[in-house]
């Protein structure tokens, strides 16, 4: 059956606009997620390119300083809001009805409205860029007193705030559905510790986008009555306190660094275990260890504010390292599930292996600077953007391109090219380490981070320009996937229905699935649904 | 101006706060050693060779406890060490030196000394750009305990000097207050930490660090000028 719906667009009958506009189906919603992420991840890409060409070396006149804060503020908001997250709501959208064998998602309707929310809030934020003053500049972090109207007078903020509470609410409503889907709509057979991790990790995940969230968007909610309706919040001329943005800030932020963190956990989790030929090792390990990082990253938030001077540094520093062993557990996992396997390295696996190296060095650094003393230098520095890039581009974005390769397939229909898959992955995992690694160095050296220019002292113009034309090579390889896309589209090489042995419920219906996702569903006696069919038809043919 | 590339340790505070660093680097790099090596023995040992299936096995729960339990001694002990180390930064002196009042505001800095003299603030000028006034100078006596008051006037700032390894924020209606002790003489850059806007980038100043009898002279010359 896979073969025969390769011609086919998407989930059977019609492919005209107005489907697609009106469409509640959780594949087709997960799709435009999936491609709306991708298309902000490019703009958010560019600026980001924009950044390094300005930082290649010191005094640089190429964006002014207002652009440059511009370019940042825009780089990092649409990083965090409108393409790690989302990316991962999208890819959830599409897989989970089919991992837990149900035909859709709980509420349809609320689903695809969450879509157009995240769209639109997307398009708010950046729309600041045509106003007068130009779009917000306070940071994605918006810190008052820096975005209150006495000082950024601008729409552009006003904007950003309208937006992000769009794409927070558009999250949670999601956060909702997924839940609710999991725990109803589950096929017969499939129990909760059948669940696959990754289904495991989205519900982890959809809990603490419930705690997370509404603290987001009240903070936002708050900021703009500041702003437009004469409140004092945030203000301490007036019995305000500035500090109350970044706690509520970090309530939602820390939480938030896991929302980004945790799915990708779940499609490494996917991944390993296909291409070791062997199931996952530790499955109720993994679970435990993913609601125990959800339930540790809400005591973290202040680690945030170790240089405030305003927070009792020794409890959230130690809740912090805590974190390392549920980590650390996974990692262990991981690299069990490998140990005694039939290893074979097509690109999902190179990304896979490539998230394992890359977040590793992240979660190190991470455990650095929970450590008070630590912070202090660390802090607002170099070492700092090193760090996050670490967790959310060597980590989460590796993780991503792993799951492009491996569910594209499924997806689409048709495979994609393996030899410019490799190319993407050596060009991505040279240039990130080449862009980010001399990062740690710079911060340590005093280079604090949101400046556009920078005097040439001591190796600062060194470490930037290797940094710099790093995230060039980098701009390679998502040219390559780019390329890939449109060489692979032409090409349609059928994938059939399940193109790599795996072993999830998605892969017992045709790539792309019908219109409600099943024909027949195998029996579902374990963890791996797939596997144990295969096995079956097997012994049924010897 | 200090051009190496490397910051010194210039504060007492600072060497216990790269002690601190060491820790956490030794054992990181052992970790990340050891999981490295892991994932490329892995990788390169069990490559496919045979069409046969490996063994299924997918648990081994004293291996799954002793991975929980070393990791959890191990972040317990560097826990200790930390709080040792903190507590140590962050102890003040019941009676310092000297006290300076450090106000940032966008974008420069005011040193006021507790019973005078006033330096850098408004009278010099705000920065227009990289070729501007030159940035202000907090000078400090060493190795006698100068006691630092953080203040902002406007939005969000953080006094950071790399060479301390330190860095305090500067937060409106909040006042915060730490210690440090120079142990080392020169003059040492400092930033703004916190982003605060347009010129962010150059809210730079200078540390020097002098002798006492130098820092008395200098306090005094400041006084009568």
């Amino acid at each position: 059956m896979g073969a025969a719906a390769s011609s086919a667009t998407f989930s059977g009958e019609r492919s005209d606009l107005l489907s697609w506009l009106t469409t509640t189906d959780h594949k087709r919603i997960g799709i435009l997620y999936l491609v709306t992420s991708l298309v902000y991840f490019g703009v958010a890409g560019a600026l980001a390119l924009t950044i390094r060409t300005q930082l290649a070396r010191p005094n640089n006149d190429l964006v002014s300083s207002h652009t440059y804060a511009q370019l940042f503020t825009l780089h990092g908001t649409a990083m965090i809001f409108l393409f790690v997250a989302p990316f991962a709501l999208g890819l959830a959208n599409f897989l989970i009805p089919l991992q837990i064998g149900a035909p859709d998602m709980a509420f349809p309707r609320l689903n695809a409205t969450s879509y157009w929310m995240f769209l639109f809030g997307g398009f708010v934020i950046f729309s600041g860029a045509a106003t007068n003053e130009g779009a917000a500049a306070a940071g994605w972090t918006s810190y008052v007193p820096l975005s209150a109207i006495a000082i950024s007078t601008g729409l552009g903020q006003d904007l950003w705030i309208v937006g992000v509470f769009l794409v927070s609410v558009a999250t949670i409503l999601t956060s909702i559905n997924f839940v609710t889907t999991v725990f109803v709509y589950r096929a017969p057979g499939m129990t909760m510790w059948r669940l696959p991790i990754f289904t495991w990790e989205m519900i982890a995940t959809s809990l603490l986008i419930f705690m997370a969230f509404p603290t987001l968007a009240s903070d936002l909610l708050l900021l703009f009555i500041d702003r437009r309706f004469g409140g004092h919040a945030f203000d301490p001329a007036h019995g305000g306190d500035a500090i109350l943005w970044q706690h509520l800030f970090w309530f939602f932020g820390h939480p938030e660094v896991y929302v980004m963190i945790l799915p990708y956990f779940g499609v490494v989790s996917e991944i390993i275990p296909v291409f070791s030929r062997k199931p996952i090792f530790g499955y109720t390990g993994l679970v435990i260890a993913a609601f125990a990082i959800a339930g540790l990253s809400m005591g973290v938030w202040a680690h945030h504010m170790f240089t405030t001077g305003a927070v009792n540094d020794p409890f959230f520093s130690f809740v912090s390292l805590l974190i390392a062993v549920p980590t650390g557990v996974k990692f262990f996992n991981w690299i069990a599930t490998m140990w005694g396997g039939s290893l074979t390295f097509p690109t999902p696996m190179l990304f896979a292996v490539g998230f394992l190296i890359n977040f590793l060095l992240g979660g190190i650094t991470g455990v650095m600077i929970a450590s008070p003393p630590i912070d202090y230098q660390a802090h607002a520095s170099y070492f700092i953007v090193a760090h996050m890039h670490y967790v959310l581009g060597g980590g989460s974005l590796f993780a991503i391109f792993a799951a492009l390769f491996f569910w594209w397939p499924k997806i689409f229909g048709h495979r994609l090219d393996e030899r410019l898959g490799k190319w993407c992955f050596w060009l991505l995992f040279v240039g990130f380490n080449v862009t980010f690694f001399p990062m740690h160095f710079m911060g340590l050296e005093g280079m604090p981070r949101r400046v556009f220019t920078y005097e040439a002292t001591g190796q600062l113009p060194l470490l930037n320009a290797i940094a710099s034309a790093g995230s060039y090579v980098m701009l390679a390889g998502v040219l390559a996937f780019a390329w890939n896309v449109v060489l692979s589209a032409r090409r349609r090489v059928p994938a059939g229905d399940d193109p790599w042995g795996a072993n999830s419920l998605e892969w017992s219906t045709s790539s792309p699935p019908p219109e409600f996702n099943f024909t027949a569903l195998p029996k579902i006696r374990s963890e791996r649904p797939a596997y144990d069919a295969r096995v079956k038809a097997a012994e049924a043919e010897a | 101006m200090n051009d190496r590339s490397w910051p010194s340790l210039a504060t007492t505070q600072s060497s216990t706060i790269v002690a601190n660093w060491q820790l956490y680097l030794v054992v990181g790099t052992t970790v990340a050693v050891l999981v490295w090596g892991l994932i490329l023995f892995c990788v390169i040992r069990y490559r496919r060779r045979s069409d046969a299936e490996p063994v299924q096995f997918a648990n081994n729960v004293p291996l799954e406890i002793a991975w929980t339990l070393v990791p959890l001694v191990l972040v317990c002990w560097l826990f200790v060490y930390t709080y040792r180390a903190e507590a140590s930064v962050e102890t003040v002196a019941g009676t310092p030196a000297v006290g300076v009042h450090v106000n940032a505001y966008r974008w420069g800095w005011t040193f006021a000394y507790d019973g005078g003299p006033t330096v850098g603030g408004a009278a010099h000028g705000p920065i227009l750009d990289s070729a501007g006034a030159p940035p202000p100078e907090l000078v400090l006596p060493l190795n006698e305990t100068t006691r630092l008051t953080l203040t902002s006037s406007d939005v969000n700032h953080s006094f950071w000097v790399p060479a301390f390894w330190f860095k305090r924020d500067a937060i409106p209606g909040q006042t915060t207050t730490f210690d440090v002790k120079p142990d080392e003489l020169g003059t040492f850059e400092g930033h703004c930490a916190a982003f605060c806007g347009l010129n962010h980038a150059l809210m730079t100043f200078e540390v020097k660090v002098v002798s006492p009898q130098e820092f008395a002279r200098w306090r005094a010359g400041e006084m009568h000028a």
